[in-house]
C-alpha cells in the first residue's frame, strides 16, 4: 500500500491548503483539540481511577462508569472530529512524522482496550462493584488506559519536533 | 497591553531570565517542550476533575454520589492538577519572561487565573457544601463561572503562541 501520493496530493487540495495556511482556521481547530482533552482524557481518567482502585472506591464501579460515560464519548468525538480536520489539513506532515505514526498506533490500541473492556470486563464487574480492588482485568485495562493516552498526547505535542 | 507596559519595569524580566531556572530552560533544546507536555497533562487532569463536579453542580452529571461526596474525592486530584499545572508553568515563564513581558495574552492568562482561582476557592466551595440542595440556581450559576473561568485560562494559554507566531518570533 503505497500512500504517500494520494497523501501528498491530499496534502494539495484546496481544503487542505485552506485549513493549513489560513490564520485563523487551524489556529481554531487545534484549540478545540487540546481543550477537548479536558473533555475526553480528563473524564475517561475516572473510569481508569476507580478501575485500578485510586479514587470513588466507597462506590459502584459499574456506576461510577456509567455515568462518566456519556462524556467521555462526548469528548471523544471532538477529538476525533477535530483530530480528523488537523490530519486533513497537514496530511503530508503527519504521514511522514514518526510521532504521528506513533500516535495513531497508540489510538488503535487505546480502541481495542475500549472494546475489550466493553466485551470482556464490564459484565464482570457487577459481581465486584462494592470492591476496592476490582479483578485483575479490569485494573489492567485502567493501567494501560492511562499509559496510552498518556503516551498519545506526549506524541501529539512532539509531532512539531518529529 | 502587557505586564511590561502597565506594571512591570522590563529589569524585572530580564532578572527573571537570567534566574538559574529560566537561564537553563531557555538554552535548553528540550526542556521548555517537556514542560510544556507536563503543563498540558496537568492542565487535563484539572479540567477533568473540576468539570465533573461542575456537572453535577450543573444537574447532568454523575448521579450516585452527592456533590460533596464528588467533590470530596475530585478535589484532592484538581489541587494537585494545579500544583503541577503551575509548577511548570512557572519555569516555562522564567525561560520566556522578556516576551511574556510583552506578550498581552499573557497578562490576560494571569488575570484569569486570578479570578478562576478566586471564584474556585470562594463561592464554588460554598456551592458545594452539604445540605445545599441538588441543582438550585446557585449551584448552576457556580458551575458555569467555574467552568467558563478555566476554559477562559486555557484559551489564553492558547493565544499566547498565537500572538507570538503574529508578531514574528516563533514560540520556544
Amino acid at each position: 500500500m503505497h500512500l504517500l501520493p494520494f497523501v501528498q496530493w491530499l496534502n494539495e487540495t484546496p481544503w487542505s491548503v485552506f485549513l493549513r495556511e489560513n490564520d485563523w482556521t487551524f489556529a481554531l481547530i487545534e484549540t478545540v483539540h487540546i481543550l477537548g482533552l479536558g473533555l475526553s482524557v480528563g473524564t475517561i481518567l475516572w473510569v481508569d481511577f476507580r478501575l485500578v482502585g485510586l479514587t470513588m472506591t466507597r462506590y459502584s464501579a459499574s456506576e461510577v462508569i456509567n455515568q462518566i460515560e456519556p462524556w467521555a464519548i462526548k469528548g471523544f468525538i471532538v477529538m476525533f472530529v477535530s483530530g480528523l480536520l488537523l490530519l486533513f489539513a497537514e496530511p503530508e506532515k503527519c504521514y511522514t512524522r514518526t510521532s504521528f505514526r506513533l500516535k495513531a498506533l497508540l489510538l488503535i490500541l487505546a480502541g481495542f482496550n475500549i472494546l475489550y473492556f466493553n466485551k470482556r470486563v464490564r459484565s464482570t464487574l457487577r459481581e465486584h462493584d462494592q470492591d476496592v480492588i476490582l479483578p485483575w482485568r479490569a485494573q489492567a485495562v485502567g493501567y494501560l488506559s492511562m499509559g496510552l493516552w498518556l503516551g498519545i498526547i506526549i506524541c501529539g505535542r512532539w509531532m512539531a519536533y518529529f | 497591553m502587557s505586564f511590561q507596559n502597565l506594571l512591570l519595569p522590563p529589569s524585572f524580566f530580564q532578572w527573571c531570565e537570567a534566574t538559574f531556572i529560566g537561564h537553563w530552560i531557555k538554552y535548553s533544546r528540550w526542556d521548555f517542550a517537556i514542560l510544556e507536555t507536563m503543563h498540558i497533562i496537568g492542565i487535563t487532569l484539572l479540567i477533568g476533575s473540576t468539570l465533573v463536579v461542575d456537572l453535577r453542580l450543573l444537574g447532568v452529571g454523575n448521579r450516585t454520589l452527592s456533590t460533596k461526596q464528588l467533590s470530596d474525592e475530585l478535589e484532592p486530584w484538581t489541587r494537585v492538577a494545579l500544583g503541577f499545572t503551575i509548577a511548570t508553568g512557572v519555569p516555562m515563564f522564567l525561560s520566556e519572561a522578556v516576551r511574556m513581558g510583552l506578550n498581552g495574552p499573557f497578562l490576560f492568562k494571569m488575570i484569569l487565573l486570578i479570578f478562576a482561582l478566586l471564584i474556585h476557592f470562594t463561592i464554588r466551595r460554598r456551592a458545594i457544601r452539604p445540605g445545599m440542595e441538588d441543582g438550585i440556581l446557585f449551584g448552576r450559576v457556580v458551575a458555569c463561572l467555574s467552568l467558563i473561568s478555566w476554559l477562559s485560562v486555557a484559551l489564553a494559554g492558547r493565544a499566547i503562541a498565537f500572538f507570538m507566531t503574529l508578531n514574528g518570533s516563533s514560540p520556544g
